[in-house]
């Protein structure tokens, strides 16, 4: 009941906040929702299969290029934004056949190169742009609706963050989603109980990929611009920060914790901005918060915000049904 | 049922198991037993798949099996209990062994994804297996609790009840007394002479010879990565050979 309750109004707040922000808190408020449409992905990848990956740009800036340059082909915008997610979830099978034959340590290095080699090809090749990308692309459109508006990008953002959340759900709690959290604790005993462990480890790759790559496709549109600058490994770091601080493991942390990295790193960024701060104050002052919030959360919140909080409640909940 | 032949296996040029050649026969329960290092763990780890073989076969219903993956050899029917605890961490006891239906269910991702009507029979039907299996082991009343926080006894009786939820044609115990205390040891032996009863084949891989000698109708005796007997146990447990490789240590 609680949950419910919860859930409703989480969803009519979602709804509601377009109408109300300026356009310079829309833009926060899109690329909050872009950032949590890859991070649920990164937390079914690390929290229930237990792989890690610190190249998930990789595979939004696909998704964003994908659409990028359908839609400077002259393909309508809708097509691009099917493509977009298809193209990263391809990549990432092609990419995973050798990659993930690694675990720990060398997966999140092995995902990492990748998105350096990506970054540098896109910046090398004739028609991605080089460094300077892609440009003037059209703005989305379904038939003769076009998405002209900020809030429009919104709506269109936090539904994809409900499309991704509820996909999700529905896989995690089936025969396939057992599966991975199965081949978590233990490959050896997954496989043994008929699991193809890599085979699952591959498509779960490919589903956390088209889940980036969705929101790489929305981001085209939105910005009208991509370049590999847009793309640093930072934010591929970001993505985990967010969902470790959210909670690994559960999909409404990934939502919390993108939440409260943005909100953190916009505040910082306008700390930064202030008169008198030197030119690499942001980017310094966001590294410094990442490791910070990252060893934080860590050492005193091991599950992350959203369990700590619901472990909270729960507790003070059976204490009052106690007395 | 399970043939193998002239199966060796060395690590750093040091033979594990050398030349081993046995035969399972449909219904049997068969022991392994052996001092520490002779080999079992790694007769075992090549039967079901976990290693490869450097030489020899082994092979299953009448198939050959030793280039197949571990998951394929669970799926002809190979069901496994580990010694270590190996039960999956963050899922409940009833998910644990929902997952002992893998090979026989068949929804994907996709039916997943979208809660076709076809997957939500398919779950009630599995959750319902799961319960049944849980009630035969004993554990119905924790079906909802989180599988790593039983005590080790229960934890194995749950790795039992995943391993019967695939129909397994061969079952094998990996060392299953171990780490067990009196009565617990006492209700898995009665579960084993149950399963045995039914019909099923078990391959026991165990440390604690009483344990053996009590379940099984036959049992094959390694030391040094060789079989040096193999017969019905009241008969190996006269061997001289077993005496002195490894009765004898005992005394």
């Amino acid at each position: 009941m609680i949950r419910l309750v919860a859930g409703l109004l989480v969803a009519a707040v979602t709804l509601a906040l377009p109408a109300v922000l300026d356009d310079s808190a829309l833009a926060v408020y899109i690329l909050l929702g872009l950032a949590a449409m890859v991070t649920v992905g990164v937390s079914l990848l690390m929290g229930y299969a237990g792989q890690v990956s610190l190249g998930q740009g990789a595979f939004y800036a696909i998704g964003a290029y994908t659409a990028a340059l359908l839609a400077l082909g002259g393909v309508p915008p809708v097509a691009g934004l099917v493509a977009a997610p298809v193209v990263a979830a391809a990549s990432a099978l092609v990419i995973g056949v050798p990659l993930l034959r690694l675990r720990g340590h060398h997966l999140a290095f092995a995902t990492l190169a990748m998105q350096l080699i990506l970054l540098s090809l896109a910046g090398q090749l004739e028609f991605t742009g080089g460094d300077i990308g892609l440009q003037a692309i059209p703005q989305f459109s379904v038939g003769s609706f076009e998405a002209g508006s900020a809030s429009a990008y919104a709506y269109l953002t936090w539904a994809g963050v409900a499309l991704v959340m509820l996909v999700t759900h529905n896989v995690i709690a089936s025969r396939p989603g057992r599966a991975l959290r199965a081949l978590a604790t233990s490959e050896t005993a997954a496989a043994s109980s008929g699991i193809p462990v890599g085979r699952y480890k591959l498509v779960v790759f490919a589903l956390s990929a088209a889940f980036a790559g969705l929101a790489g496709g929305i981001y085209c549109f939105y910005t009208g611009y991509v370049a590999p600058g847009s793309f640093p490994v930072l934010i591929s770091i970001q993505y985990i920060v967010m969902a470790v601080v959210g909670g690994l493991g559960t999909i409404w942390g990934a939502v919390v914790g993108a939440t409260a990295i943005t909100l953190l790193v916009q505040g910082l960024n306008s700390l930064a901005a202030l008169p008198g701060m030197p030119s690499y104050a942001p980017s310094v002052l966001s590294y410094a918060v990442y490791a910070l919030v990252l060893i934080g959360v860590v050492l005193f919140l091991p599950h992350g915000l959203l369990p700590a909080v619901a472990g909270r409640l729960s507790r003070k909940r059976e204490s009052l049904r106690a007395r | 049922m399970l043939t193998v032949t002239g199966v060796s296996r060395s690590f750093g040029g040091v033979y594990a198991v050398r030349d081993v050649s046995l035969t399972i026969a449909d219904g049997e329960v068969c022991g392994i037993i052996g001092p520490n290092g002779a080999g079992k763990s790694t007769l075992f780890n090549l039967i079901t798949g976990h290693l490869a073989a450097d030489h020899g076969q082994i092979s299953f219903l009448g198939q050959r099996v030793d280039r197949l993956a571990p998951h394929r050899r669970a799926r002809l029917g190979m069901s496994i209990v580990f010694q270590a605890a190996r039960v999956f961490r963050g899922m409940t006891v009833r998910e644990n062994v929902m997952v002992g239906l893998h090979g026989r269910t068949r929804a994907g991702f996709v039916s997943a994804a979208l809660r076709l009507p076809r997957h939500r029979r398919d779950e009630r039907e599995i959750a319902a297996e799961a319960d049944t299996a849980l009630e035969r082991v004993g554990l119905a009343e924790w079906a909802d609790r989180p599988a790593d926080r039983l005590p080790i006894g229960q934890q194995r009786a749950l790795q039992l009840a995943r391993a019967l939820c695939a129909r397994p044609r061969l079952l094998l115990l990996d060392e299953p007394a171990s780490g067990l205390r009196g009565q617990e040891r006492e209700r898995l032996a009665a579960l084993v002479e149950e399963l045995r009863a039914g019909g099923l084949t078990i391959l026991l891989i165990e440390h604690d010879v009483a344990f053996v000698t009590r379940l099984a109708d036959r049992v094959v005796v390694l030391d040094l990565g060789q079989v040096i007997a193999d017969g019905p146990p009241a008969e190996v447990r006269a061997d001289p050979l077993v005496l002195a490789a490894y009765l004898g240590q005992a005394t």
